[in-house]
């Protein structure tokens, strides 16, 4: 063991910041990491955990602040430069070439070479079969990366990490997409690195998770680090309630005991056996009439996927659907907002908004039909239907003109809702409906969605946000590996409680 | 640094770069004035827009295809086969009105069966518009073979691209006609709309319920439309209709005008007025190259260097 | 190896193909005729060879017609005009190809162009290019002069095998073209590049996720512009066969040679997904085009339907891709 005081820390950030545009993703943050050190990184999401992950591995550039490899100042925003410095990272969306090996990726951007440039192929396979059998994993070197399934190919990220030999591992979500045999072997190796000194940034939605594997935890909110413990000096209710702040805390528990029981409301959606091929399956639901029915879930239970299917963005390979006791066939978006369902996507910016036209615009875009004149399009009637709904929506700045590009996330969100709420779909769903959005903008859109149920819409959500779920759900339902496990009252629901409901069920 | 300061750093980009090409255009203008007085008299700006008439009308109605994010390298052998339809329609006897119909007809169904590849087999537009452009010449040589076909004594079809109305050219009437429809279908129909919505994220235009496949076909359909409109006033103007016409190249005039004038080549931000303004500066521009006999291969580099400068600039916005 | 699946059925078809005008067309497969076809689409192939680079990207090159035309215009003017040996001439020109491809790798990268408009104003620009330094306008009295250095036109040499073998007297075998020789050394070392180097590894990894490539800190910037040098000299090396063959270079040289060679790349296996796709394919998919091409000719197809049937295999070609692209996603795990 070497004395602590000599103990130099493998990785330090100083004074990290990081600003787009209006928003501040991560505020002056510290972070350090000593050898042989497992620190847990927990926030909520949007608290600037990803952000934080980028800029260690040379992704994007902070705005301001430093960064520290053994003690020698690197240079940011150069990922070559990290992994040159021994900084390796488990990301959650995959980074591999799908057409080259296993054995390629592993040693993707640095494959040994010998004269001309030649990759040097024998040494290759030696080394990679040394990594196989020191960490137990076994996989065929040969094939295409891209034909393997998604946790096969989240073992080559593992492994292309490992053959790093790296000084600092970063995990973002690795057990997202594991089962809990894969995450106990992964958990052994963590400990096997540990033990030779590497320093480990282990980031996670799962407590349960950090307090078994982790020592020290950094945890964010808002762009800031609001604590940093021992994990033993900490209990598992204070660190949820550093992570979410204390007045929402109390605003969920104090919203979770005003519920009341609302499953008197009519069956506007019914759903049964849902089912798509090798994704989710099983799945019945029944979605009231003013009623908030949340659905929450790892990262990777295919929640996502079921409301994509639901909307017809992806077809069914199973199950029937009713709308207000009328079966209906969806194959489209177009169908499925005929049948009045709505859709607010996970992604804003990449599946919702059209950033390059005006606020109006978006928001009359599922609805356009309404302001058909003939061939024309009624473009008073739809500035004056968009600056009602500026209004209602609290929508700033109030200009129903202005590029959607220029409003802030939280902003961005409420026009991606009003879409929705001026045509009155009667069934809305919502993907992370506030992820990346500030605390301010989250209670707003809150707000909408409980005037919205309260005026009687069907309203489903999907969250992976804890307090989310109790802040707004009146049930919520637990997904796992595609399937609907289970659904309760939010009343009978604390957080711990639903988290380890989370953690059994996966 | 301050929100606002990179806010406003922003805005000030956006601002060069919208405002760019009218300043541009008058500093040449400028310099065309002052280095060959023959640039600045009225009957070498009415001739002016009279040569980018073609282009003109070619590069308005091919905007909307640059708005989706696509691309049409086809139109210059649909100009040809536009050209020919109408001569072999008027050879047989059939009244001026028709001819213009089906070269116009030709013209909207390879636009049409383009855009059905583009839209409802998500093909790539670059391949599949040059495989057509491939397709259609050689069609257009089956039908009219190498030579040029001469039309004689027809004098309603010569009036369409020689004749004059207030002693401006017919061209230039059709040209204006051509973008006053366009940019009205651009702000005021539905379909304006949602051309800048499938450019601006095609996803999300499908999520909100719009069948996008239709509307994609439709854009290649009114660009190659275009086109054959171009082709029937190049025919007529020149008496003659021959496959060859449209050479490799003119789709790069086409495409040039409308990146210029600044829509995006990756869709969604842009105008045809903006297409107009970008034809004015490449006509202008050739124009006073021509004027002081700058030789045609500087004026080929020009225009390349011209497009990559536009479009670095836009880039950076 | 990457992509090597998409080989078998190629070869296959090519056989068919083949099989089926050696039946239909008299003289089809003489002697001459395969001499025609291996001279004559040698070039189509280097250039299909050379634009696989690009397409492994997610790229395209429609610049690679005028970089044939600037180059064989630099070689008529360096050894008519300024009477350079030819020995210095074909490293020359293989340089100024690479280096109008790296431009285009260049505007892609730190310009931001998209390929397909960065390569079309090259195309352009290169035309021009063309155009002022054609010797045969700046010296009209050389332009019927032809060329006649021996390291030029040494490169339209033609071995005859059936003679070497020995076995002449029984079999007419068709001379094999020094064109075809070379375009066989080009794609064993352009293939060897592409699967055991570090570069071509570097290649697929850039092509087939972007953003993965560059948090493994690949050079994207780097890889880009290099792939695309490759399709510059690649058509460079064309231009030196072409002129060799013309003994001259004209203004008009490589219009349209984009078309065919997109076409023989995609045909080859080279999937504009990028990031799939090898060296022999497009070599395979460009004598692929000629024997449907030459096969059409030889049964009395107007050369105006071979133009058709070249937009027409463009078009199956990448609806095939397309077809792949779909049944890989449908059985691959959804992400």
């Amino acid at each position: 063991m070497i004395p602590a005081a000599i103990r130099e820390p493998v990785i330090v950030g100083r004074g990290l910041t990081q600003v787009y545009g209006a928003a501040t993703v991560l505020d002056d943050v510290d972070i350090r990491i000593d050898p042989g050190e497992v620190r847990a990184l927990i926030g909520s999401n949007g608290a600037g955990k990803s952000t934080l992950v980028k800029i260690l591995t040379g992704a994007v550039r902070p705005t301001a602040g430093t960064v520290e490899v053994v003690g020698q100042q690197v240079h940011l925003g150069s990922p070559s430069e990290m992994i040159g410095r021994g900084v390796a990272c488990i990301y959650q969306h995959s980074n591999l070439a799908p057409a080259l090996s296993v054995l390629d990726n592993i040693f993707l951007g640095r494959n040994p070479t010998r004269r001309l440039g030649l990759v040097d192929r024998p040494r290759q396979r030696r080394e990679a079969q040394a990594l196989l059998a020191r960490h137990g994993i076994q996989i065929d070197l040969d094939v295409p990366a891209g034909s393997l399934p998604a946790v096969k190919q989240k073992e080559v990220e593992i492994l292309k990490a490992l053959a790093l030999d790296a000084k600092v591992l970063l995990m973002d979500e690795p057990t997202g997409w594991l089962a809990s045999a894969d995450v106990a072997n992964l958990h052994a190796t963590i400990r096997k690195l540990k033990g030779q000194g590497v320093g480990i940034l282990y980031i996670s939605h799962m407590l349960d998770e950090v307090f078994a594997i982790c020592d020290t935890m950094t945890i964010l909110r808002d762009g800031r680090v609001v604590a940093e413990n021992a994990v033993a000096d900490i209990s598992r209710a204070r660190a949820i309630e550093l992570m979410i702040g204390r007045q929402l805390a109390a605003q969920t528990k104090e919203a979770s005991e005003a519920r009341v029981s609302r499953m008197t409301g009519s069956v506007r959606l019914k759903a049964r056996g849902l089912a798509r091929n090798g994704v989710f399956s099983g799945v019945d639901i029944d979605l009231n009439a003013g009623e908030i029915l949340c659905i929450t879930g790892l990262i990777g239970s295919k929640r996502t996927e079921l409301v994509r299917a639901i909307f017809g963005c992806e077809s069914l390979d199973a199950g029937s659907i009713e709308i207000d006791g009328a079966p209906i066939a969806v194959k489209s978006p177009s169908e499925a907002i005929a049948a009045g369902i709505g859709l607010v996507p996970e992604d804003r910016h990449r599946d919702g908004l059209m950033l390059g036209l005006s606020v109006s615009e978006n928001l009359m875009m599922a609805t356009l039909g309404r302001f058909r004149r003939g061939l024309l399009l009624d473009r008073g009637g739809m500035a004056t239907a968009a600056r009602r709904l500026i209004a209602s929506l609290n929508v700033k700045p109030a200009s129903e003109t202005r590029q959607v590009r220029l409003l802030s996330g939280g902003n961005q969100q409420k026009v991606l809702l009003g879409k929705w709420l001026d045509g009155r779909p009667g069934i809305l769903m919502l993907d992370e409906p506030t992820v990346g959005v500030d605390v301010g903008a989250k209670a707003e859109i809150y707000d909408i969605l409980r005037a919205a149920r309260d005026e009687g819409a069907a309203i489903l959500v999907v969250s992976s946000d804890i307090e989310e779920v109790l802040a707004i759900g009146d049930r919520v339902g637990v997904m796992s590996a595609g399937r609907l496990v289970s659904v309760h009252p939010a009343k009978a629901l604390t957080a711990s409680s639903l988290v380890t409901m989370i953690g059994e069920a996966a | 640094m301050s929100e606002t300061t990179s806010i406003s750093v922003a805005s000030a980009w956006r601002l060069a770069a919208t405002h760019a090409l009218p300043v541009s255009i008058a500093i040449v203008v400028a310099v065309f004035a002052v280095a060959e007085p023959a640039f600045l008299t009225p009957d070498n700006l009415l001739g002016i827009v009279r040569q980018i008439a073609l282009v003109g009308i070619m590069a308005a109605a091919s905007t909307f295809v640059i708005m989706t994010g696509g691309v049409d390298l086809s139109v210059g052998p649909v100009l040809a086969l536009a050209g020919l339809v109408a001569y072999f329609v008027l050879g047989a006897g059939y009244p001026v009105p028709v001819a213009v119909l089906a070269g116009l007809g030709i013209g909207l169904f390879i636009g049409l069966l383009n855009g059905a590849a583009i839209g409802f087999l998500d093909l790539p537009p670059i391949i599949v518009t040059l495989a057509s452009l491939s397709i259609v010449r050689g069609a257009a040589l089956i039908v009219g073979g190498p030579d040029l076909h001469s039309i004689r004594d027809q004098p309603i079809y010569s009036a369409i691209g020689t004749g004059s109305l207030a002693g401006i050219p017919l061209p230039v009437w059709i040209f204006a006609a051509v973008v006053l429809l366009l940019v009205f279908v651009q702000v005021r129909t539905p379909f304006g709309l949602l051309v800048a919505a499938l450019g601006e994220n095609e996803r999300a235009a499908r999520l909100s319920g719009h069948r996008t496949r239709i509307t994609k076909m439709l854009v290649y359909g009114l660009s190659a439309t275009g086109a054959a409109l171009a082709g029937i006033v190049l025919s007529s103007q020149v008496h003659t209709a021959s496959a060859t016409y449209g050479p490799f190249g003119t789709e790069l005039d086409v495409i040039a005008a409308i990146v210029v004038g600044g829509t995006s080549i990756m869709g969604g931000n842009g105008s045809v007025v903006r297409t107009v303004v970008g034809v004015l500066f490449l006509g202008v521009v050739s124009n006073g190259m021509n004027l002081l006999n700058v030789p045609i291969d500087v004026q080929l580099i020009a225009k390349g260097a011209i497009i990559v400068v536009a479009l670095g600039l836009s880039a950076r916005r | 190896m990457a992509g090597r699946y998409s080989i078998l059925p190629l070869v296959g078809f090519f056989i068919l193909v083949f099989a089926f005008f050696s039946f239909t067309a008299t003289r089809f497969a003489s002697a001459t005729n395969i001499e025609n076809l291996l001279s004559g689409f040698s070039f189509v192939a280097m250039l299909a060879v050379g634009q696989a680079f690009p397409i492994l990207l997610r790229g395209i090159d429609l610049s690679v017609g005028a970089i044939v035309a600037v180059v064989g215009m630099i070689v008529f003017d360096l050894s008519l005009i300024f009477g350079v040996p030819g020995w210095l001439i074909l490293p020359v020109a293989l340089l100024a190809g690479a280096a109008a491809g790296a431009l285009n790798g260049v505007l892609v990268v730190y310009v931001r162009l998209q390929p397909f408009i960065a390569t079309l104003a090259t195309l352009a620009a290169y035309r021009g290019l063309v155009y002022s330094i054609s010797g045969r306008q700046l010296v009209p009295e050389l332009s019927t002069t032809p060329l006649r250095d021996p390291w030029i036109i040494g490169l339209e040499t033609y071995f005859d095998v059936g003679r070497f073998l020995g076995i002449s007297s029984i079999v007419k075998l068709p001379w094999i073209p020094l064109s075809f020789v070379a375009l066989l050394a080009l794609v064993a070392v352009l293939q060897l590049v592409l699967s055991a180097t570090r570069f071509g590894r570097d290649l697929f990894a850039v092509g087939g996720n972007l953003e993965g490539a560059r948090l493994a800190g690949i050079n994207v910037a780097r890889v880009t512009v290099a792939a695309y040098a490759i399709s510059g000299a690649c058509a460079a090396l064309a231009a030196l066969f072409l002129v060799a063959r013309l003994t001259t270079a004209t203004e008009a040289l490589g219009i349209g040679a984009e078309l065919t060679a997109i076409a023989a790349a995609v045909v080859g296996g080279v999937s504009l997904q990028g990031g799939v796709g090898t060296v022999v394919g497009p070599a395979i998919g460009a004598f692929l085009l000629g024997v449907i091409l030459l096969g059409l000719t030889l049964l009395g197809v107007s050369q105006f339907v071979q133009q058709i049937m070249t937009g027409v295999i463009l078009l199956a070609a990448i609806s095939y891709d397309r077809l792949l692209a779909l049944r890989v996603r449908r059985a691959g795990p959804s992400l």
